[in-house]
């Protein structure tokens, strides 16, 4: 059962992110990339670490592609002509990828509360452990990055001499 | 953390502290000068704290090592960090590149040097050599007075995002094989004498396609040109010298934990032989001299895959060797580029004309890393050429050797082109119309620094060669 679930999403996944790379419009890319992310996350579920599923879902597909959005909206492409409600033929893929991402978290969530002898879900103590005990370095240098990210950023955005 | 944590970590700590502290004071006063003053403090404070013998060698809780290579490369991207900022000061200067970002974004980049030498697991390694080159996007960019900076950091972040994404699946693919990311048990899980499992081919495949960009080998080298001509120069010597040889670290921390390399030996094949052919016939065309710099990085580059890839019978520490001294030699030639070019001067072999006479000492300096980059005794550039060589002919790898050390003599014509250049040519009535630019002290202690370690290498290469083999 698992592993037909896991094929599906995992079909889904590609072919939300292929979808997301070739879709010209970036709202409708982000759209497709928001699915993807969330068939990963289930796939994450199915691998009894509930916990990546859920930062999967709250992170990327939540925190980070609304900021995408963000940006799209603030450097707006100025094709207003096309703003109007897309046609049947761009919801069908979407949808139908979207019910079957549905289809398989419902199954999943049903059948692992009946089936708990699945191999044992990572808690979140011992994700926290083993991420900031054993990893904890790497987190440090994660930190820098991204503080590194924002400074060159702000340096390389700075108006340029003509 | 213990005390023991503390003692290996604290020169990683000193590089952090330095780059934040760095940023901070750049917020409360607009002295540049400041900034350079505390990196090299912290870039010279590490490379000291790195020369004393750690109590342990593995940290206890923290997986970071203190190796004899670890320190050995840690106290060289130090001093190499130290040096690129004494170059930077005067040249900074004349090009208008101010504010207290250089100097934090350069004790990053050193940071993530410094991380990736320490590593005990892939992790630490992966995330290592991305803040480094997380530090150079920024650096080849950093001067905002030249249209062509944009360009060049577009062209070194694209492909460079690429690689990453490639190192990133190989490591996922190597850890599904073995199931850990430390370093010794995942080489010995992944590379077995047997036939090895094809996931971890694969995994390798990305591993070896991720590093071959950040080495600039064969077909992945696009990048070095456009790069080495368009970013600074102080940042074009960090960037030849410290990422060829982390780059190199990281392969150095791998491989000879390996049961049996011999899977990897037709792709390291390949890449050094096409980065030696590509890179030495290209260069043979170039009038540009940092394009000929680039593409005869990329050959230098073809000769260290050889001798990894013949590392049982010493090629390990003929790449290490020269790993080091290709760093130095890098520093020396394009410190002298810098001093060179730091007054508006030209960059084609044209404008090199008669540069010998005008600034004596300077195009003393460039000649002599030319001539180490050729292989000539008695500098550190033929001392690991011998090294790698002979390795190779002992691990039976005739025909790459017998290629490389054909290509080598190819490659003394187009060095010695710049040398007659400099020396040979003089330019028709600019003699003394071109302002002279006398070096600055820093530029004259770096310069005699690296031409000195250069002579140093080549003549007395024993200490270094007996480090590298206790290491």
């Amino acid at each position: 059962m698992e592993t037909y679930l896991f094929y599906i999403l995992a079909v889904v996944t590609v072919i939300g992110t292929i979808l997301a790379i070739t879709e010209k419009h970036p709202v409708h890319a982000i759209v497709h990339l928001v699915t993807s992310f969330f068939s990963l996350a289930a796939i994450f579920f199915l691998l009894a670490a509930p916990l990546i599923a859920m930062f999967e879902v709250i992170i990327y597909a939540g925190a980070v592609m609304v900021l995408f959005m963000f940006v799209i909206m603030m450097l707006d492409p100025g094709r207003t002509d096309q703003a109007g409600r897309p046609g049947l033929r761009q919801w069908l893929l979407p949808a139908i990828l979207g019910v079957i991402i549905l289809v398989s978290i419902g199954v999943l969530a049903a059948g692992y509360v009946t089936a708990p002898h699945t191999s044992s879900a990572i808690t979140v103590r011992e994700f926290a452990v083993t991420l900031f005990r054993k990893y904890g370095v790497a987190i440090e240098i994660i930190s820098m990055q991204l503080l590194f990210a924002v400074v060159g950023a702000l340096y390389l955005g700075r108006r340029r001499a003509p | 953390m213990t005390a023991t944590d503390l003692f290996i970590a604290l020169p990683i700590i000193l590089l952090a502290v330095g780059a934040l502290v760095t940023l901070l004071v750049g917020a409360i006063t607009r002295t540049t000068n400041i900034g350079i003053v505390i990196a090299l403090a912290a870039t010279l404070g590490a490379a000291f704290w790195l020369m004393q013998s750690p109590p342990t060698l593995p940290a206890p809780t923290l997986g970071l090592s203190a190796g004899g290579l670890s320190r050995l490369f840690g106290v060289f991207f130090c001093l190499l960090a130290a040096g690129v900022l004494c170059l930077s000061v005067a040249y900074n200067r004349e090009r208008g590149i101010s504010g207290e970002e250089y100097p934090s974004v350069l004790l990053f980049t050193t940071f993530g040097m410094l991380a990736l030498a320490s590593a005990t697991n892939l992790l630490t390694l992966f995330l290592g050599l991305e803040a480094m080159s997380f530090g150079f996007y920024i650096l080849v960019a950093i001067d905002l007075q030249r249209g062509v900076s944009g360009e060049t950091g577009l062209k070194y972040l694209l492909p460079g995002a690429l690689s990453t994404a490639f190192l990133a699946f190989g490591i996922a693919l190597l850890y599904t094989v073995s199931g850990t990311l430390s370093l010794h048990e995942l080489m010995q899980f992944t590379l077995t004498s047997g036939t090895p499992d094809p996931i971890a081919l694969a995994g390798w495949g990305c591993l070896l396609a991720g590093l071959a960009f950040k080495l600039s080998l064969a077909p992945a080298h696009l990048w070095t040109p456009d790069v080495y001509q368009g970013a600074p120069a102080p940042v074009v010597a960090f960037l030849s010298g410290g990422s060829k040889a982390a780059t190199i670290l990281f392969l150095l921390l791998l491989l000879p934990q390996a049961v049996d390399v011999s899977a990897l030996r037709i792709p390291l094949c390949a890449l050094s032989l096409f980065s030696m052919m590509i890179g030495n016939c290209a260069a043979l065309r170039q009038n540009h001299v940092r394009r000929l710099m680039a593409y005869s990085s990329i050959a230098q580059m073809g000769y260290v895959v050889l001798a990894l890839l013949s590392g049982k019978s010493g090629g390990y520490q003929a790449a290490a060797f020269y790993a080091i001294a290709y760093g130095t030699i890098s520093l020396a030639a394009f410190g002298a580029i810098t001093v060179i070019e730091r007054n508006g001067g030209g960059e084609t072999l044209d404008d090199y004309r008669g540069v010998g006479s005008r600034q004596p000492f300077a195009a003393g300096v460039l000649a002599l890393s030319l001539f180490a980059l050729a292989g000539i005794p008695p500098t550190a550039g033929f001392t690991g050429k011998f090294l790698i060589f002979s390795a190779a002919i002992r691990s039976g790898e005739i025909t790459l050797a017998v290629t490389g050390i054909l290509l080598t003599a190819v490659s003394v014509y187009y060095y010695l082109r710049v040398v007659v250049a400099l020396y040979f040519n003089h330019a028709d009535n600019t003699e003394d119309t071109q302002p002279r630019s006398i070096p600055t002290a820093p530029e004259y202690a770096v310069l005699i620094a690296a031409a000195t370690t250069i002579l140093i290498l080549g003549l007395w290469p024993g200490k270094l060669i007996e480090l590298l083999s206790r290491a």
